[in-house]
């Protein structure tokens, strides 16, 4: 199931039922019954960390930082269906219990405050699902050409999103053709002329273009444009070109901030 | 189009607030609430006068309707700050704060400040705080190349504020460097 599909069964209330295969095959190991990290956060001894890192990182946290990669990232990075599936269908079943309580006239006063609480909760995640998508949708818009001539970046696109990029890719040169580039001579009606000293016509993400890297654990070096090595220790954060540290932001290592 | 103009280029201070509102914080809470499963984990059961542990938004929220105290976080008080602000204005390195100060002590001070000691004397260190930081972060932009710069203990709001600057100055001194090599 890919995501706008998803994302429409939650437009649409929820209501809708998948397989249960389908959503045993998706199902996280069930997190509602996992204890968060409990205690104080931060122990006395160390009272300040960058983040909050010594736990495993919740689902939400996860695409928290995938979210501010993508919206920081020059480039597309691979898509986080699975991830996303999965906090779509938490929130689905959110919803469903929330709708449930919210029905029961015997709901206490206390009550009250979970479902709201709940509900506040799931428009914050709703939010940064929608513009996770919107980020990415951006992207492909503008690189959609590209997009349709580079097998590499394909494999960082759900199909969904490969069909839209294409799509769009067509809808925009039919658009170009017939407003301007059929009355032209055919020597200059191309839209992927390669001509010398002028950048190509297919706009392609710029990778060297600087980015905030913040190391998430401790990095191997990089090589840096002119020459030297980078060694970043955890908690490290640098202005680099992107294409610098394309590896590790796609590892997980660091994240963009 | 599918994103607008504005956010572009950069996350806004909405979205770090969003995102820094995640982060967990000690209550008092005023309400008694069983154990509950949310989406970003399981928080409670609150049973005052016990303290509680929750997300910042949850505390807010909560807060705006008077049914929490919130406390405030070890670096939020007057002793530690000042501190900071001693180090800033003789050293000349960034001092060591959480990475999201800014977005949590302007939530907190906004809806909790009777819950902190003495916030006017708080907001004054902080304004202080930042403008000896931002002269810094300033400062730094003269050793700007085309390579790399390393801005240790910048927290994230400051990096929002000098961002479209800084990237779009080293992009230019990157394309400065590069033309020579590719022609």
């Amino acid at each position: 199931m890919d995501w706008d599909e998803e994302y429409d069964l939650l437009a649409a209330g929820g209501a809708a039922e998948r397989s249960f295969v389908e959503r045993a095959r998706n199902a996280l190991p069930d997190d509602d019954d996992l204890d968060m990290p409990h205690g104080p956060p931060r122990p006395a001894a160390v009272p300040f960390q960058l983040q909050q890192p010594a736990e495993e990182e919740t689902p939400l946290q996860q695409l928290m930082r995938h979210w501010t990669n993508e919206r920081n990232c020059p480039d597309i990075l691979p898509a986080q269906e699975e991830l996303l599936v999965n906090i779509l269908d938490h929130i689905r079943r959110q919803s469903q219990t929330v709708q449930l309580l919210r029905e029961d006239a015997s709901t206490s006063e206390d009550e009250h405050v979970r479902i709201m609480l709940a509900q506040t909760e799931m428009e914050r995640v709703k939010f940064i699902v929608r513009s996770y998508i919107r980020t990415r949708h951006y992207k492909i818009d503008r690189y959609a050409r590209f997009i349709t001539t580079n097998a590499e970046v394909q494999t960082r696109l759900t199909a969904g999103e490969r069909d839209h990029a294409s799509r769009y890719a067509n809808i925009l040169d039919r658009h170009l053709y017939k407003c301007v580039l059929q009355s032209l001579p055919p020597a200059q009606a191309h839209l992927d002329d390669t001509a010398a000293f002028v950048p190509s016509m297919i706009t392609q993400p710029d990778k060297t273009r600087p980015v905030f890297a913040h190391a998430r654990q401790d990095c191997p070096p990089i090589r840096l444009p002119d020459g030297t090595a980078l060694e970043m220790q955890k908690g490290h954060i640098s202005l680099v070109p992107y294409h610098t540290v394309e590896q590790f932001v796609v590892r997980g290592e660091v994240e963009l901030v | 189009m599918a994103l607008p103009e504005s956010l572009r280029m950069s996350i806004t201070p909405p979205e770090l607030e969003l995102i820094s509102s995640q982060q967990l914080l000690e209550i008092v809470p005023l309400i008694s609430m069983e154990r509950t499963a949310f989406i970003s984990g399981a928080y409670g059961p609150l049973r005052p006068p016990n303290k509680a542990i929750v997300p910042i938004w949850m505390a807010v929220n909560l807060k705006s309707k008077k049914k929490c105290h919130i406390v405030a976080p070890a670096w939020l008080n007057v002793d530690f700050l000042q501190d900071r602000l001693n180090y800033e204005t003789s050293k000349p390195g960034f001092s060591d704060l959480p990475f999201r100060f800014m977005e949590i002590s302007k939530v907190l001070l906004d809806v909790a400040s009777d819950d902190l000691e003495d916030p006017d004397k708080l907001r004054s260190l902080l304004k202080d705080l930042r403008e000896a930081r931002q002269a810094k972060s300033r400062d730094g932009l003269k050793r700007l190349d085309h390579s790399e710069l390393s801005l240790p203990n910048l927290s994230s709001m400051e990096i929002n504020e000098i961002r479209p600057f800084f990237v779009q100055s080293m992009h230019m001194l990157t394309q400065l460097v590069r033309e020579p090599s590719a022609a």
